[in-house]
């Protein structure tokens, strides 16, 4: 079920009010009903793939269960390696079984043994990546003494499905999200408003941003063998924009409709386009999955600390493993590769810890200096993200290639005037609300009620008005 | 709670109190619209109950530039419309039909003009605005005009949402408002448009640039292809299988078009029904005639129906 569907506006009130109609304090009765309608809205893609989910949840709860249980470490080590050989090994066979074996095919024709096997037709289930890493923090902290089980299946299982968030995250941490399982939920009047306009800017960055970037960002790719550099460059800011205003939007509309149910989920989106370096935009950008490769990956590595090969080493380790997170292909190891590429000088010269304030705050407009600094990043980050969208590497290269030629001084073929006049409308708003966790957020409670309902209406025609022609999510392929 | 929910409504009533009458605007004044090959005013003589016809010719462009109702109604004395719509297969052709005897007189006669394409389903919802106007709860049109990259479900069933983001069509649909008595003439006439073009040597470098196409067939339009044959013999109404001329050096184009045709001859002895097939015609190794492999010129246009009806006279009236 998508979130900007008529399935979902017809899902959502229903599940509303029968939550709301439960007796606040059965939590057990709520946590029941999050469970179904869980279920029910991954089903509505492919229920068979709820099958998925339901092992996952059993194999994690017992694990977390046992683990609490045994003393000894080997007996504890046993199990955390139990439980993530089978969250892995389901990740690994349905993300990347085609993938391997294709590369094995062509390592082993590469010295002359021709080898053959054929590929499988395997179906990606639907927010496998997300929920796969949100079970496994669970066991981990657990097994880390960091987190009690969980007190009962039923929590857990809505821990592990909890629809708001189960197909494009953000990846929720158990210590984080399974508690408030166990707690009160109340409706806060305030909570509930903030939601309605965390979804409503959600929507706007999905149906006016991406949708409309979707259509120029997908015509000049496909195309770009007959293009100009300077059309291709177009083609990569509008793409830049596709993908923040895609997932970006999703966590919002995510975030603001587990605020409907009393929950509060993690910011994934910190205004990463403003970042003044490559280190700031990481902590901005799909947060829950960096801090997760962080606390999980990257510390228990050595993180910054060794010498400098160690450093190299993790910083090179944490990039590839979240670029081949994204999916089975070298263009997103490439584009993990090349984030590292631009994170190392910053962490060997110890500038990895900059720039952790939003910039400008306070102001109204950022200096030179900052300007500078946030259009490199900007166009750092533009340039990776050529490799995540391109078909191969050939196809990147290409891409590249013309976009360095001296086709970049030609006059683009395709200029989306209206697309870049709404990118600029939304830049402008994100600037302003830039000090709240998403842009509205702030512009909604400082100013007057008219000012306030001026700019939600604005936003609510601009979404009709401006809708662009339906995509799909493209985190959900992740 | 209640708070909270009666600020939820004072947001949205107003949007929704002004969906309605905007999509009424913007359907009516998109109506007025001759673009598109005169699609519109197809469906507008459908939903107008306009159609008193005798005959009815169903099929793609195939039907609609070649078969001139007016040549079948001097010949055969018998009231026609041509229903044929640009660039789809038979699954949008049924859904005119459906809704052409839901708001209208059935026919007694139904001339299909099938070609290698009948059978097959394109994905994406070709000339899509054309259904906008009329699909707000119309569950015909929801039913056959899902099945394509084109609308979501919420554009067949709340107003104006699908408009939304269609800044040129509503322009248009503007343009019909400030100026109504701007009204130009139809494009099509009884649903038949001919055009005066010749064989030119871009023509000739067009089709020597062609690649050899493999149709894939769609079990699901072929079923209902008989579904409809089927329905129409039960209600009374007869069917003839037409396959227009088509130029002859553009026939091998199409690598697996023998299967199409046996498949047209294997229904039409399924059902008795006639198969008058022209692919093999005089015509179809005139090039004079042709404006395009598959679509005769005015001319030809004019020479086919003619003989059509002759052919029609001796074999079904």
């Amino acid at each position: 079920m998508l979130f900007n569907s008529l399935d979902f506006a017809i899902f959502l009130p229903i599940v509303f009010a029968l939550y709301w109609c439960i007796p606040q304090k059965n939590n057990k009765a709520q946590n029941v009903l999050i469970v179904i309608a869980s279920y029910l809205f991954y089903g509505w893609w492919d229920w068979r793939f709820l099958s998925l989910i339901l092992l996952s949840t059993l194999v994690d709860y017992y694990v977390g269960y046992t683990l609490s249980r045994k003393q000894k470490k080997s007996h504890k080590k046993l199990l955390l390696w139990l439980s993530i050989s089978i969250n892995l090994g389901i990740l690994g066979f349905f993300k990347y079984y085609n993938f391997f074996l294709d590369n094995f095919i062509s390592a082993f024709s590469l010295v002359g043994q021709e080898f053959t096997a054929s590929s499988l037709k395997v179906i990606l289930p639907v927010g496998i990546s997300f929920y796969t890493f949100q079970t496994l923090s669970y066991t981990i902290d657990i097994y880390r003494g960091k987190l009690q089980p969980a007190k009962d299946m039923i929590g857990f299982a809505a821990f592990v499905c909890f629809f708001p968030q189960l197909v494009a995250g953000p990846i929720e941490r158990a210590t984080h999200l399974l508690p408030q399982f166990y707690r009160k939920r109340t409706f806060v009047y305030t909570k509930a408003v903030d939601g309605v306009k965390q979804i409503l800017w959600g929507l706007f960055k999905k149906v006016v941003i991406a949708d409309n970037c979707a259509e120029y960002a997908n015509y000049i790719f496909t195309n770009s063998e007959e293009l100009s550099g300077s059309t291709l460059v177009i083609g990569a800011v509008l793409f830049t924009f596709q993908i923040y205003g895609d997932f970006s939007g999703y966590s919002d509309i995510a975030i603001g409709t587990a605020r409907f149910f009393g929950f509060d989920l993690k910011q994934n989106f910190s205004f990463p386009y403003f970042s003044r370096c490559i280190a700031e935009f990481w902590r901005r950008w799909h947060i829950s999955l960096s801090t997760w490769f962080r606390d999980y990956v990257y510390i228990p590595l050595g993180g910054s600390r060794g010498n400098v090969w160690q450093q190299v080493r993790n910083t090179f380790i944490i990039f590839i493993i979240s670029g081949f997170w994204h999916g089975a292909n070298w263009t997103f190891i490439v584009w993990g590769m090349l984030n590292a590429l631009y994170f190392l000088p910053l962490l060997l010269a110890k500038k990895n810890r900059n720039h952790i304030e939003i910039v400008a705050k306070g102001k109204l407009v950022p200096s030179v200096n900052d300007i500078f600094k946030m259009i490199s990043t900007f166009s750092l980050t533009m340039l990776a993200w050529i490799f995540f969208r391109a078909e191969n590497i050939a196809h990147a290269w290409q891409y590249l290639t013309t976009i360095f030629s001296s086709s970049l001084f030609q006059y683009p073929e395709v200029i989306p005037k209206q697309e870049l006049l709404l990118i600029i409308c939304f830049l402008i708003i994100e600037w302003v609300g830039r000090e709240g966790t998403y842009a509205i957020q702030i512009i909604g409670t400082k100013h007057k009620k008219g000012l306030r309902y001026t700019l939600y209406y604005g936003i609510a025609l601009a979404i009709l008005w401006f809708r662009g022609s339906e995509q799909q999510f493209i985190y959900f392929q992740f | 709670m209640r708070r909270f929910l009666l600020k939820l409504l004072y947001l949205i009533l107003p949007l929704v109190a002004l969906s309605y009458p905007l999509d009424y605007l913007i359907s009516n004044a998109l109506k007025e619209d001759h673009g598109m090959h005169g699609e519109y005013e197809v469906w507008n003589a459908i939903y107008e109950n306009k159609i008193d016809g005798d005959i009815a010719i169903y099929g793609s462009s195939r039907a609609w530039v070649q078969i001139n109702p007016e040549i079948l109604e001097t010949y055969l004395g018998k009231k026609t419309y041509n229903f044929g719509v640009d660039g789809h297969n038979f699954r949008i052709q049924y859904l005119r039909h459906l809704e052409y005897i839901k708001h209208n007189k059935k026919p007694r006669h139904i001339i299909v003009s099938v070609d290698a394409f009948t059978l097959q389903k394109r994905e994406d919802l070709y000339n899509q605005e054309q259904f906008l106007p009329y699909m707000l709860w119309n569950k015909n049109m929801a039913v056959y005009t899902s099945g394509y990259k084109g609308f979501s479900k919420a554009d067949y069933y709340i107003p104006f949402i699908r408009y939304a983001g269609r800044t040129a069509t509503i322009k248009k649909a503007n343009t019909y408002l400030l100026h109504p008595e701007d009204t130009s003439e139809n494009f099509r006439q009884k649903g038949f448009r001919s055009f005066d073009l010749q064989w030119d040597a871009s023509v000739d470098s067009l089709l020597a640039s062609e690649k050899k196409y493999r149709i894939k067939f769609h079990p699901d339009t072929r079923t209902l292809l008989e579904r409809f044959i089927q329905e129409c013999q039960n209600d009374g109404i007869t069917v003839t299988f037409v396959y227009a001329p088509e130029y002859i050096a553009g026939q091998q184009y199409v690598e697996n078009r023998e299967e199409a045709m046996e498949i047209y001859r294997e229904i039409a002895q399924k059902y008795s029904l006639v198969f008058l097939d022209y692919s093999q015609n005089e015509l179809s190794f005139k090039k004079e005639f042709f404006y395009n492999a598959s679509h005769l010129n005015k001319e030809g246009a004019h020479l086919f129906t003619q003989q059509l009806a002759q052919d029609l006279k001796k074999v079904t009236f």
